[in-house]
């Protein structure tokens, strides 16, 4: 009889908990964003994949860091934040949310993305409101990514194919672990898309070609780490063996954007580490395309040419107006 | 008086075990389905039945020659009367977004593949509570797993004599542990 009744209040307690649990996880309210001035009041949001990785989430901050003074400096800037699209925080929603309330007119999405995928060409629209590709809604839905449709007008930029960074990146760093070019091969090792799958080897093979090209250096092969490859390490195990098949080492070049501990230590760590003799046939740096400083230049300029049409469309409209 | 407390406990136990058991049987049925729905996410798509229909449009075409009309043509072959938008992946691609659908369009070679999606019915719902897929859900996850724990424990403590822990139970719990350790020493081989 006791023994049921101190159930009993045991059962009304947990009842009493989830209650007061569950209504106090009701979403808070947005403030409505400020109205729009006259004058043009432009955002820089710089977004890019996120990760858990503490790691890869503090080379984007660096990033933002470095070219802050820089962005803000332009006319018509006047705020810059760093978003993740997933697995980090803020994410895209809250960048775009932050904007509208401080009554920002235009924002500036500045992708840190190598090149078009999935991600690019449809979530990230998808999540701006900019397109409403049915796949995409429903994947964030699940995965729990808040789509924001902002009060700003959004313009999205381009990817960093649409520049030679990647080149000159990899060249840099190949160059950095080469101990004599003559006897070396290049692996670049990137994300790889399965829709995109095309786009991804072309940007692949153009960046290899340019950096034997110039580094003197004789093969490169490609391999990928991303979901195309079930985040295998085999992929990276195969490139490099296929350059060792001809060459006496290995020089292995993540063309990925920040690093984690999954995808340089595991994934491509591991590929080499079943490579046999990889301790004198392998050279590898767990690195990642960040830091480098002429993709902070990239992100001015971008931020710069944006901004300027945003500001000149706006004098063009304010003239055709007043006639 | 001892053995009084330690029926006491049992009974306890017991009850803990048996009302546990049915207040969570939904969600551990549901948290078991999706476990395998999940465990061969390689394999198929757990959580969308995505249907492909590959066309020949018998024709290509170039970027510049791409107009709301042909848009519209290109929709009809797969039974849409309308789009919402389209977009050019590349200058040898179009894709046409619908409602539920797209249509990717090589301009190239004139093969388009139309894609729709919908819910996989159960597996969907099941699995947007194992991924966590309502942000304050986790907790109620992390609830569950202490429950798990709990259950376990009671469970094990249940029986008395030769089928209880002092019997056959601390057996064949010594074997539940040899899989995962065997598993665990292969990887680290």
């Amino acid at each position: 009889m006791h023994c049921s009744r101190t159930f009993s209040r045991f059962y009304q307690a947990i009842i009493f908990v989830l209650l007061a649990f569950v209504s106090g996880c009701r979403p808070s309210q947005e403030p409505a964003p400020q109205e729009k001035t006259g004058e043009k009041k432009i955002g820089v949001l710089l977004l890019n994949h996120g990760s858990r990785s503490e790691r890869w989430r503090q080379n984007l901050i660096e990033l933002e860091k470095n070219v802050s003074e820089k962005v803000l400096s332009i006319e018509g800037i006047d705020g810059i934040q760093t978003v993740f699209m997933e697995h980090a925080s803020p994410s895209i929603a809250d960048g775009l949310k932050a904007f509208d309330r401080e009554g920002h007119s235009d924002i500036i999405v500045i992708p840190i993305f190598l090149t078009i995928g999935s991600h690019m060409f449809d979530d990230i629209p998808t999540i701006i409101g900019m397109k409403e590709n049915p796949a995409s809604m429903e994947k964030l839905k699940l995965e729990n990514i808040e789509r924001y449709i902002p009060k700003a007008k959004t313009h999205l930029a381009p990817p960093l194919d649409f520049s030679n960074i990647l080149k000159t990146n990899a060249l840099r760093r190949t160059l950095a672990l080469s101990k004599n070019t003559g006897e070396e091969g290049v692996v670049l090792v990137g994300y790889g898309s399965t829709t995109f799958d095309a786009q991804w080897t072309e940007l692949f093979e153009n960046v290899g070609t340019y950096v034997c090209k110039k580094s003197g250096i004789s093969d490169f092969s490609t391999a990928w780490c991303g979901h195309i490859a079930n985040y295998s390490p085999d992929s990276t195990a195969a490139a490099i063996n296929r350059i060792l098949e001809k060459n006496k080492r290995a020089l292995v070049l993540p063309l990925l954007v920040s690093s984690s501990e999954q995808f340089q230590n595991e994934i491509i760590g591991g590929g080499i580490a079943v490579v046999s003799d990889h301790e004198s046939r392998v050279q590898y740096k767990p690195d990642a395309i960040l830091p480098d400083p002429d993709l902070e230049q990239w992100i001015v300029d971008a931020a710069e040419q944006y901004a300027a049409e945003i500001i000149k469309l706006s004098r063009t409209q304010e003239a055709s107006d007043l006639d | 008086m001892r053995k009084s407390s330690g029926e006491s406990l049992r009974k306890i136990n017991n009850i803990l075990h048996r009302d546990l058991g049915y207040f969570f049987a939904a969600l551990i049925i549901a948290y078991s389905l999706s476990g395998i729905a999940l465990n061969h996410v390689d394999d198929w798509n757990p959580d969308f039945i995505i249907s492909k229909e590959e066309i020949k449009l018998n024709e290509s075409y170039q970027k510049n020659d791409i107009t709301p009309d042909l848009i519209k043509d290109f929709s009809a072959k797969v039974g849409e009367n309308g789009y919402r938008l389209y977009d050019f992946p590349s200058s040898r691609q179009v894709k046409i977004y619908y409602k539920d659908a797209t249509l990717m369009v090589n301009l190239q070679n004139g093969e388009a593949l139309y894609e729709k999606i919908s819910r996989r019915p159960l597996f969907y719902q099941v699995n947007v509570l194992h991924r966590n897929s309502v942000a304050w859900w986790k907790w109620i996850s992390d609830v569950f797993a202490i429950t798990l724990i709990i259950m376990t424990i009671t469970g094990i403590l249940m029986l008395r004599g030769s089928k209880g822990l002092s019997g056959r139970g601390k057996w064949l719990i010594a074997a539940g542990f040899v899989p995962p350790l065997i598993a665990i020493v292969i990887q680290q081989l």
